[in-house]
């Protein structure tokens, strides 16, 4: 057993046992995202960074030595697994409306955490699927707004009005257009009437997106 | 020898273990002049390792080709010096005169291959590329390039690529 | 500095007459080949009793191709950009003590008066410390008897006499620190492999080198491989390893095969085997041929590699403790083990001569872009830049200013001329922003456009991560994607600072040191240059007039004589007019290639 001190706590754990089991054990935790105890360590979303002795390590992989002293919050880390995190969406196609995890979706559950504003309603929305609002020809703003209120509107089958703002990808509008509106014939000028609920004017590139102009 | 005999060949010469992944695919590559499918997938069944591991090797290291070469292979020097003194404006003008698209490297009638290559030491000639035959047999070098002189290579060695295959004429020596 | 004394017969061989000849990857491109063929027939037509002798290259790249003719009674004298056609000339005018034309002379000797200045009083020369690189363009590569001539195999008797504590301890008194980029100090790693308790160690020569503009390892390798072998063997001792292994890429086929030679002579001679020197030490030396991949130069890549597999992997575990086959395994570059063997050759003493109190001895620099004299050269660590890039290399070209120097390559980072007071050591490039790297020195003038060569790098590492890790694969792009929307006047004042914010994220949080310098050239750039990014986006300009998108051919009608060359080598087809009028650019058309502006005579094309 070796001592690590986890923001000044100290915790007794096996030598090279990875940071994340020390972290733990001192009642920290640090987010996590390509880590599967005992099945994968490869590292490489470097989301759970911390600082082991003035270096910036990943906490799943990076092994403990006697007396290291453990950092699992700053400003600067907070940072990094942010903008790490961002990377990782931006690859990412965000057709939440289509995806089987639903809610147990860790990216989710990240965006949240982090603050990051990517992710359409869809994906805390309970209906999705055979329920979807646009399914039913409705003009539910939930694919483009972003994420953050858990649904509380559609959770009681009312469309989504878009209060928090539209997710910023225009991707997203895209797919949005080809795999929901547009398939569910929901018309244009309804979509853009939803959105009048909450905002003055609609986003020009998001206007051209809808009426598909772009792209087509 | 097809390209499964040679992987038998190969597999017996220098072994079964892991670690002989890369010489192995470097001999077929030396006997085909690229790595044939029927080849890697022989390759991957006789070491035991899984055919998206045998891709995974063969597409990351750059002296591996999936595709077969032309008869002639351009090498356009994206070194520092060269491309500070305009090579990507060689390079792009030669896909052009070639009809390549897309990450295609080789025409469609393998006349000829155009890639990027690390510097070769020749900076004094800055653009330059390099043509080789895919049989090693002929290597010049071409230096102080614009666009509408590589444009000229291009046609050059088209014809002269014709003229290996048995059909058309050109002049001998270098089209340079 | 005095060359290091050399036995007269590597000077003027056993006939007495010798005519050097390099040939290397560099000088045979230069066309050494046919000038060696030239002197061969050259002393069979003049009926000379001469031998034409293959040597390595000096790192004088621009010499190349050059020759040495050293008769005795004669100072041996070099001839620089030597044609084929004037070999005879040269050889039958060197042969009766007439030297017009040469270079210089290697060294003065007695009895002889003028002709061109001796190498010691050239700059270039004279600065140069040629500690590790003294037999490179003196030796035969492929002769064990010249390189033992020289003193070779001495360091590893020496070595072998001592135990392996006191071989640790003998480097760790030398102060030698890793060449190959980060400078770790080579007896740590060793001794942690040395303490390892394991029946099977490895030690591995790292000569990968990947870095365009950088190539002091070939040359070393090309040149001297005994020596890079005799360092090998050496740390092979100290660690108990049973087996070495040479790491070369496959695209440098030359330096592969001279060491491989040298291997094969060393075996014969009883230097790798069983028993090595009665010493009862066991030892073999393969050479691995990889396939090539920037991310190699890297250690734990470059073990994957070797075991078949690709993408380096967090550490630690370090490969002193955990590498190879999962074995202890010490990873030196070429460079690092050519200086342990000169150490235990010629002394501690000699090699903590040089150099700074934390970094000890000499470092090879490769200098290339714009300084008039490119090539390799070796300097005490410590050596200004300013040093390095206006005495020894010459400074810029007629007409032109220099305005900063890359050091370390793709991952190093650029250093302004304002601070080319700076010592080139590891900790001060550091701490401003560059990396000593394997050495490699681009000097950039006032010709490019910072943020272009920023791009340049940027796009090599995009192309060179080997995607395993999230701020690699995806911030490099995304920092690539930003860089092109700055050079093409699209960018913002916000893109600049995501650069910087971006770039210090991916430095920090990436799995391996591809990664963790990636953004060095965009953030040094930053740092020192900013301004030009600044004029990029607010401006939407070009200062250098590189980016193409911000700049526009314009034909001034006051000088335009209306000779029509310029429509004639518009690829575009963007220029018209008739002869003996103003000709107009198109710009909707313009291609911005460039050609007009080259094709025309009288200095009517610009760039605005």
């Amino acid at each position: 057993m070796v001592r690590v001190y986890v923001n000044g706590v100290s915790v007794d754990v096996p030598q090279d046992a990875p940071v994340i089991e020390a972290v733990e054990k001192a009642g920290y935790r640090v987010p996590l995202l390509c880590y599967l105890e005992g099945l994968f360590d490869e590292a490489t979303c470097r989301v759970c960074v911390v600082v082991v002795n003035g270096r910036v390590v990943p906490a799943c992989r990076f092994p403990v030595s006697e007396g290291a002293k453990v950092l699992t919050d700053s400003p600067e880390l907070t940072r990094y697994r942010r903008l790490n995190f961002e990377l990782l969406l931006s690859t990412h196609r965000l057709r939440c409306w289509s995806c089987s995890r639903k809610s147990r979706c860790r990216l989710v559950e990240l965006s949240r955490d982090f603050g990051v504003e990517g992710i359409p309603v869809c994906a805390e929305c309970p209906l999705v699927g055979e329920d979807c609002l646009v399914a039913k020809g409705l003009p539910c703003l939930g694919p483009l707004t972003v994420a953050g209120c858990s649904a509380e509107c559609t959770r009681q089958g009312l469309p989504c009005t878009g209060c928090r703002g539209f997710v910023s990808d225009p991707g997203v509008w895209e797919d949005a257009m080809r795999e929901l509106y547009g398939k569910y014939g929901v018309e244009r000028e309804d979509l853009e009437e939803a959105m009048k609920f909450f905002w003055r004017s609609v986003p020009e590139r998001l206007r051209r997106t809808l009426s598909g102009v772009e792209g087509g | 020898m097809d390209p499964e005999e040679a992987a038998e060949r190969l597999v017996s010469k220098y072994g079964s273990g892991r670690g002989s992944l890369i010489r192995i695919l470097q001999e077929i590559q030396k006997t085909f002049g690229y790595l044939p499918r029927e080849g890697l997938e022989a390759v991957s069944r006789r070491l035991g390792v899984p055919l998206s591991e045998v891709l995974n090797v063969a597409t990351f290291y750059h002296q591996f080709r999936l595709e077969p070469l032309g008869t002639y292979v351009v090498q356009v020097c994206f070194g520092t010096a060269c491309y500070l003194r305009g090579s990507p404006q060689v390079y792009e003008a030669m896909r052009l005169a070639a009809g390549l698209n897309g990450g295609r490297t080789t025409t469609e009638d393998r006349a000829i291959t155009i890639e990027k290559a690390r510097c070769f030491g020749c900076c004094a000639l800055a653009p330059v590329l390099m043509v080789v035959s895919s049989n090693g047999s002929e290597r010049y070098i071409h230096g102080r390039l614009n666009p509408q002189e590589a444009r000229r290579l291009v046609y050059a060695y088209r014809q002269r690529a014709a003229v290996a295959a048995g059909y058309g004429s050109a002049s001998a020596g270098s089209p340079g | 500095m005095r060359p290091p004394a050399a036995p007269g017969r590597l000077i003027y061989g056993s006939k007495g007459f010798r005519i050097r000849v390099p040939l290397s990857s560099c000088t045979l491109a230069a066309g050494a080949e046919e000038v060696y063929r030239a002197a061969l027939r050259a002393v069979e037509e003049l009926g000379l009793d001469a031998e034409v002798y293959r040597v390595g290259c000096t790192g004088l790249c621009f010499m190349d191709p050059w020759v040495e003719l050293a008769k005795e009674g004669l100072p041996p004298t070099i001839y620089a950009n030597v044609r084929p056609d004037q070999v005879p000339r040269i050889v039958e005018d060197y042969s009766r003590g007439d030297l017009r034309g040469a270079a210089a002379l290697r060294f003065r000797i007695e009895g002889f008066e003028g002709g061109p200045p001796a190498l010691e009083e050239l700059d270039f020369w004279r600065l140069q410390t040629r500690y590790v690189s003294r037999n490179c363009g003196l030796v035969d590569p492929e002769s064990l008897e010249d390189y033992v001539e020289t003193g070779g195999y001495s360091g590893l008797r020496k070595a072998l006499s001592m135990s392996r504590e006191e071989v640790i301890e003998a480097v760790k008194a030398s102060g030698l620190r890793g060449r190959g980029g980060a400078g770790f100090p080579t007896w740590l790693k060793w001794r942690v492999a040395y303490e390892q308790r394991s029946d099977v160690k490895y030690v591995i020569c790292n000569g990968d080198e990947g870095d365009p503009g950088a190539f002091m390892n070939r040359l070393l390798a090309e040149s001297d491989p005994h020596r890079v072998l005799e360092g090998l063997i050496i740390a092979g001792y100290a660690t108990g390893a049973t087996r070495g292994i040479i790491f070369v890429r496959a695209e440098k086929p030359l330096m592969a095969d001279r060491l491989e030679r040298a291997v094969e002579a060393a075996r014969r001679c009883g230097l790798l085997g069983k028993d090595i020197l009665g010493s009862g030490f066991d030892f073999d030396v393969e050479v691995y041929r990889s396939a090539g991949a920037f991310v190699c130069g890297e250690e734990t890549a470059l073990i994957a590699a070797i075991e078949g597999r690709s993408r380096p992997r967090q550490r630690p575990p370090y490969p002193a403790v955990k590498g190879l086959w999962d074995e202890p395994t010490v990873v030196n570059n070429v460079e690092t083990l050519a200086h342990v063997a000169t150490i235990f050759q010629a002394g501690i003493e000699e090699f903590a001569k040089y150099g700074t109190e934390r970094s000890r001895g000499t470092k090879m620099f490769c200098v290339t872009g714009a300084v008039r004299r490119t090539g390799v050269y070796e300097v005490p660590i410590g050596t200004r830049i300013k040093t390095l890039v206006f005495d020894i290399a010459g400074g810029p070209p007629e007409g032109r200013k220099i305005k900063a120097v890359q050091i370390g390559g793709p991952s190093g980072g650029c250093i302004p001329a304002e601070l080319f007071d700076l010592e080139l050591d590891y900790e001060s490039l550091q701490s401003y922003g560059a990396i000593m790297g394997s050495g490699g020195l681009v000097v950039i003038d006032d010709g490019s456009c910072m943020v272009d060569v920023a791009r340049y790098f940027t796009g090599f590492t995009l192309a060179e991560s080997c995607g395993k890790c999230l701020p690699c694969r995806v911030g490099m792009k995304q920092l690539s994607e930003i860089l092109e929307r700055i050079a093409s006047g699209e960018g913002s004042v916000e893109d600049i600072e995501l650069a910087q914010e971006l770039g210090e994220s991916i430095a920090k949080t990436s799995l391996c040191a591809l990664g963790g310098t990636a953004p060095n050239p965009i953030l040094s750039t930053l740092r020192y240059f900013r301004q030009e990014y600044v004029e990029h986006v607010v401006n939407r300009r070009c200062p250098a007039k590189v980016c193409s998108k911000l700049v526009k051919y314009v034909i001034d009608p006051y000088l335009c004589k209306g000779c029509g060359l310029c429509a004639k080598a518009c690829p575009a087809s963007a220029i018209s007019g008739s002869p003996g009028r103003v000709y107009q650019i198109d710009e909707s058309l313009c291609a911005k290639c460039g050609q007009c502006l080259v094709a025309c005579p009288f200095g009517a094309v610009r760039k605005v």
